[in-house]
C-alpha cells in the first residue's frame, strides 16, 4: 500500500506540475500577494491595520474562493479525470492497490494545492507584515495561517474526492456545496455553522479585534482550536476512507 | 413495364441547394443535448422563478387594495415602472441562475468538439467559421434570452392587459426598447462569455468550474478591493456591478456606483472582444502541434 | 496443458442490456484469437478478464486467482486497452517509465525495461516527443509497449493492429509471435478476421454475447455439418474431372467457375473429396494449377455461425 501511494504520487505530481491548469491556478494564487503589496503602499505605516486588512480580505480570498476552486478541480479530478480521460485503466490493471491510487492521487494534488497557496500567503504575509518581521509572533501567526490553509486543503481535497468518485455531476455538487452552502452556512445561528468546513477553519485563525473589517469572522461562534482540528483531520480521513472504498467496489464505465 | 434496377451506388440526379441557415442545425443540436443532462430542466424552471414572482407583483400592483393587509406600507415597492424592470433584470438570483445554464448548456459547447477533434467534422462542411460560432452562440441566446427577453415581454404585456390601459406604454414610449436592449447585451455578453471559456480548454470539468470561478470571484475582487480602497471604481472588476450599473443607465435610473456608466459598457464590450480574438485563434480546422 | 484464464458461467449486464452470457471457457498459454463483430461483447469480456468489471454471474480466474480487486495478479498480466486514451502531456519516455515504476522496478530496471520497450516497438527515436504529438500509429505502438515493458506473463491485447499500417500490422503479429514462442499467455481480440488468421488458428468466436465455438479454425470448421465445404479446382480438364466426382455420394454440388476451367464442388466429407481427387489426377495425368477452400477461413466459419 505505502509502494503503491509513493509511486503513485510521484507520478501524478509530475503530470500535474505539467499540466496547463496549473499555470492559471498558479497566477489566481498569486493575486494575494498583488493585492499585499497594494494594501502595503496604501497603509504604510499603520502595521495593525494591515494586519485586519490580511486576515480579514486576504484570508476571505483564500478561505472562501482560492482552496475551494483549487480542490474542486483536483479533488474531482482524483477519480474524474480518469473516467473523463479513459486513461483508468493504465492504473488499475497495475500492481497497485485501488486505496493505494486514491491516496496517492489525493496527495499529489494537495501537494500541488498546498505548494501553489503556501507561496502565494508566505509572500503576501511576509509583505503584509513587513514592519514585524523581527518578531517571533509574526511568524508563529504565519505558521497558524499556513496550518489552517493546509487542513482546508486537506478536508475539502478528500471531500471531492469522495464526490468524484460517488458522483458523475461532482463539479455541479461540489460548487453549490463550496459556494453556495459554505458561504450560506454561516449566517445560521447556533450550531448550524458546525455542518461545514469553513467554520472550523475560521475557528483556528488568530482573532483580531474587529475594527472596520469583519467579513471573515461574521457571526463566528468558534470551535476549540484542538476540537477544530480533530474534526477536520476526522472529514479528511472519512472522506478519503470513504472514496477509497467506493472506488474499490464501483465499476467505471466509461461513454463511448 | 418492369424494370431492372442495377445494385450499387448511384448518382444523385438532384440539385444541391445550401442551406439558408446553416448554423442552425449546431443550435438545435446543442439545445436538444442541453435538456438531455440529468437536472437541466430543473434549473431552467426553477430560474423562472424570479419572472413568476414579479408578475405576482403586476397582479397585486393591479389589485393593491386587495393585499393591503399583506404589504402595509410597501406599496412603493410594487410601481410598475422602469425601475421595476430593472430590479427584474438584475437581480442576483437571476443573475446567478443564468450563470447556472450556462454551465449545463455552454461548459461543452466548443470544449467537446476540441476534446474529439470534431471540429474538422465541422469544417469538411459547408459550414465556415461564422457560422460555427453563430451555432454555438444560439445556443446561449435561446437560453438567456428566454430568461430575460421573454419573461420581460410577458411582464410588459401582462401589466397593459391587468391593468386595461396603455398607460405605461404611454408614460414609458421607450421602455420596450430598453427591455430589448438589455436583454440583448446581457446575451451577447454571456454568450462570448462562455464560448470563450469553453474554447481555453478540452476539460469540461475545468470549463465550468471557469464559468462559475470568475463569476464569483469578479464579485469577490470588488469586495477585497472596495474594503482596501473603498473607491467605487473598483466595482469595474465585478461583472454583477457591472450589469447593474448599464441597466441603470438602459432604464433610466440612478447609478447603483459612482462613477461614469459608459465605462461599464466598455468593461462588457473589452471581454466580448477578446472573447472575438481568442475564439477567432483557437477555433481552426486543422490542429496544429508544436 | 494447464489453463491459465478460465471463466465459469460469466455474465455481465448493463442495466437489462446483456453484454456477456454464460461464457464458460479456459485458454492455455499460446496465442487464442477472440473474434466478433463490434458489439458481440469482446471488450466486455476483455474488462471482466482485467478486473475493470465485475462479473454479475459466475467467475474468472487468471493463474488460478480470482481478478476482481486482486491488485497483485496483475504483475503478470499486461492489458492493451482498446480506447486512444493517454496522458497527453508527457512524453512516450515518461509515460512508460511512470507505469513501470508502478510495478515496483528499481529506477535503473525501469529505465532498462523501458527502453528495451521501446526498441521492440521502434520508437525510440520518438520517446522524448509528447504523446499529444503523436500518430495514429505511434499511440497505438506506445499502448503496446506498456502493456508489454514489465514482461507480463499473460498479455491480453483488445484490437492491438488498430491504427497501424501494413507494415506495422505485421511487425506486431511477428512480435506476438515471439511472445508465443517465448511460452506466454495471448489473448487477442479483433473484428478483422484475417488479422487473427495471420497470428493463430486457435480461436474464440463471440456474437451478441454468446460464444459460438472455440478452438482451432479447422476443426471449428469441420464440425459445422450442415454447411458442405466448397473446393475449387482449376486444372485444364474441368469437366472431365467433374465426370469423375459425379457418381460420388459425399459430392453434393458440382458447378463451373466463369473462366470453364474452375471446378467448385461440395461436400460434407473432405477427406474423402481429396482422397479421390489425388487418385483421380494420378490416373488421368489431369495438370491441377490451383486448389483452394474458399470457405475454410474464419469469415466463412463466423457467417455460418451467425447463421449469415
Amino acid at each position: 500500500m505505502l509502494r503503491t501511494v509513493r509511486e503513485v504520487f510521484t507520478f501524478f505530481f509530475f503530470l500535474g506540475k505539467r499540466s496547463q491548469k496549473l499555470k492559471v491556478f498558479f497566477l489566481l494564487s498569486l493575486l494575494p500577494v498583488a493585492l499585499a503589496i497594494v494594501v502595503r503602499m496604501t497603509f504604510m505605516r499603520r502595521s495593525s491595520e494591515v494586519m485586519s486588512v490580511f486576515q480579514e480580505i486576504l484570508m476571505v480570498y483564500f478561505l472562501q474562493f482560492l482552496i475551494i476552486i483549487l480542490t474542486l478541480f483536483y479533488g474531482t479530478s482524483v477519480c474524474s479525470e480518469e473516467i473523463e480521460g479513459k486513461t483508468l485503466p493504465y492504473l488499475t490493471t497495475r500492481p497497485l492497490t485501488k486505496s493505494g491510487i486514491i491516496i496517492g492521487k489525493f496527495a499529489a494534488y494537495t501537494a500541488l494545492s498546498a505548494v501553489m497557496v503556501i507561496v502565494s500567503l508566505v509572500a503576501s504575509y511576509l509583505i503584509m507584515s513587513f514592519q514585524r518581521l523581527g518578531e517571533a509572533a509574526t511568524y508563529g501567526a504565519l505558521l497558524r495561517y499556513t496550518g489552517v490553509l493546509i487542513l482546508g486543503l486537506m478536508a475539502y481535497t478528500a471531500m471531492f474526492t469522495f464526490l468524484g468518485t460517488f458522483l458523475k455531476k461532482s463539479i455541479l455538487i461540489g460548487l453549490v456545496f463550496g459556494f453556495g452552502w459554505e458561504t450560506a452556512i454561516q449566517y445560521f445561528p447556533g450550531s448550524t455553522q458546525r455542518f461545514s468546513v469553513v467554520h472550523y477553519l475560521k475557528s483556528l485563525l488568530p482573532y483580531f479585534s474587529k475594527g472596520k473589517f469583519s467579513l471573515l469572522m461574521f457571526r463566528l461562534e468558534p470551535t476549540s482550536p484542538v476540537l477544530a482540528v480533530l474534526v477536520l483531520l476526522l472529514i479528511t480521513s472519512g472522506f478519503l476512507g470513504l472514496a477509497c472504498l467506493f472506488f474499490s467496489l464501483k465499476e467505471y464505465m466509461f461513454e463511448d | 413495364m418492369a424494370t431492372i434496377r442495377e445494385k450499387g451506388y448511384t448518382h444523385w440526379e438532384g440539385v444541391l441547394e445550401e442551406r439558408k441557415l446553416p448554423w442552425w442545425p449546431i443550435t438545435r443540436t446543442g439545445i436538444q443535448l442541453a435538456f438531455r443532462r440529468k437536472h437541466f430542466k430543473f434549473f431552467f424552471s426553477v430560474s423562472f422563478l424570479p419572472a413568476v414572482v414579479f408578475l405576482v407583483g403586476i397582479y397585486i400592483s393591479e389589485r393593491i387594495e386587495d393585499f393591503k393587509f399583506m404589504i402595509q406600507g410597501s406599496e412603493n415597492f410594487i410601481k410598475i415602472n422602469p425601475a421595476f424592470f430593472k430590479t427584474y433584470f438584475t437581480n442576483d438570483f437571476l443573475l446567478f441562475m443564468m450563470v447556472t445554464l450556462l454551465v449545463f448548456s455552454g461548459a461543452g459547447l466548443i470544449s467537446d468538439d476540441l476534446k474529439h477533434n470534431a471540429l474538422q467534422l465541422y469544417f469538411s462542411r459547408p459550414i465556415g467559421k461564422k457560422d460555427y460560432f453563430l451555432g454555438k452562440a444560439s445556443v446561449i441566446f435561446f437560453f438567456i434570452l428566454a430568461l430575460t427577453l421573454v419573461p420581460g415581454l410577458v411582464l410588459f404585456f401582462m401589466k397593459i392587459v391587468f391593468s386595461g390601459n396603455f398607460k405605461l406604454l404611454t408614460e414609458y414610449p421607450w421602455l420596450l426598447l430598453a427591455i430589448i436592449g438589455f436583454s440583448v447585451l446581457i446575451t451577447v455578453f454571456f454568450a462570448f462569455y462562455t464560448l470563450l471559456l469553453s474554447a481555453i480548454s478540452k476539460n469540461r470539468r475545468y470549463v465550468t468550474i471557469l464559468i462559475f470561478a470568475i463569476y464569483v470571484f469578479s464579485d469577490a475582487i470588488y469586495g477585497i478591493l472596495f474594503g482596501i480602497f473603498r473607491s467605487p471604481y473598483v466595482a469595474l472588476f465585478s461583472l454583477k456591478a457591472s450589469f447593474q450599473q448599464a441597466g441603470a443607465i438602459i432604464f433610466g435610473q440612478k447609478l447603483p456606483y459612482a462613477y461614469p456608466g459608459y465605462l461599464s459598457f466598455l468593461v462588457l464590450f473589452g471581454i466580448c472582444a477578446l472573447s472575438a480574438a481568442v475564439l477567432h485563434r483557437r477555433i481552426r480546422g486543422v490542429e496544429v502541434i508544436k | 496443458m494447464t489453463a491459465v484464464i478460465e471463466t465459469r458461467t460469466l455474465s455481465k449486464w448493463y442495466g437489462n442490456v446483456l453484454g456477456l452470457s454464460d461464457v464458460s471457457l479456459s485458454i492455455e498459454p499460446g496465442i487464442t484469437g477472440l473474434l466478433g463483430p463490434n458489439g458481440a461483447g469482446k471488450s466486455t469480456f476483455m474488462k471482466l478478464l482485467t478486473g475493470q468489471l465485475k462479473p454479475n454471474i459466475g467467475s474468472v480466474s487468471i493463474l488460478g486467482r480470482r481478478i476482481w480487486n486482486d491488485f497483485g495478479a496483475f504483475a503478470k498480466i499486461g492489458f492493451c486497452p482498446e480506447s486512444d486514451a493517454f496522458y497527453e502531456e508527457i512524453s512516450g519516455w515518461e509515460f512508460l517509465t511512470g507505469l513501470l515504476s508502478f510495478h515496483g522496478f528499481s529506477k535503473a530496471e525501469v529505465r532498462a525495461r523501458a527502453e528495451k520497450a521501446l526498441d521492440i516497438v521502434d520508437l525510440t527515436g520518438d520517446k522524448d516527443r509528447r504523446i499529444r504529438g503523436y500518430s495514429r500509429g505511434m499511440r497505438q505502438r506506445i499502448k503496446f509497449a506498456q502493456a508489454i515493458g514489465h514482461d507480463p506473463e499473460i498479455i491480453i491485447l483488445d484490437e492491438p493492429l488498430s491504427g497501424l499500417d501494413p507494415l506495422g500490422k505485421r511487425k506486431l503479429i511477428r512480435l506476438i509471435k515471439d511472445f508465443r514462442d517465448q511460452g506466454r499467455t495471448i489473448l487477442v481480440s479483433s473484428h478483422v478476421l484475417p488479422e487473427i488468421e495471420a497470428m493463430t488458428s486457435r480461436i474464440i468466436l463471440i456474437h451478441q454475447g454468446k460464444i459460438l465455438a472455440q478452438g482451432d479454425i479447422h476443426f471449428v470448421r469441420d464440425l459445422i455439418e450442415s454447411h458442405p465445404h466448397v473446393i475449387s479446382i482449376k486444372c485444364d480438364d474441368a469437366r472431365g474431372l467433374a465426370s469423375k466426382f459425379v457418381n460420388e455420394p459425399y459430392v453434393l454440388k458440382l458447378h463451373f467457375g466463369p473462366d470453364g476451367d474452375t471446378l467448385v464442388a461440395e461436400t460434407h466429407k473432405r477427406d474423402a473429396f481429396f482422397g479421390r481427387l489425388n487418385q483421380v489426377v494420378l490416373e488421368s495425368g489431369l495438370k491441377v494449377e490451383e486448389i483452394t477452400s474458399p470457405d475454410d477461413n474464419l469469415q466463412a466459419v463466423f457467417d455460418y455461425l451467425v447463421g449469415k
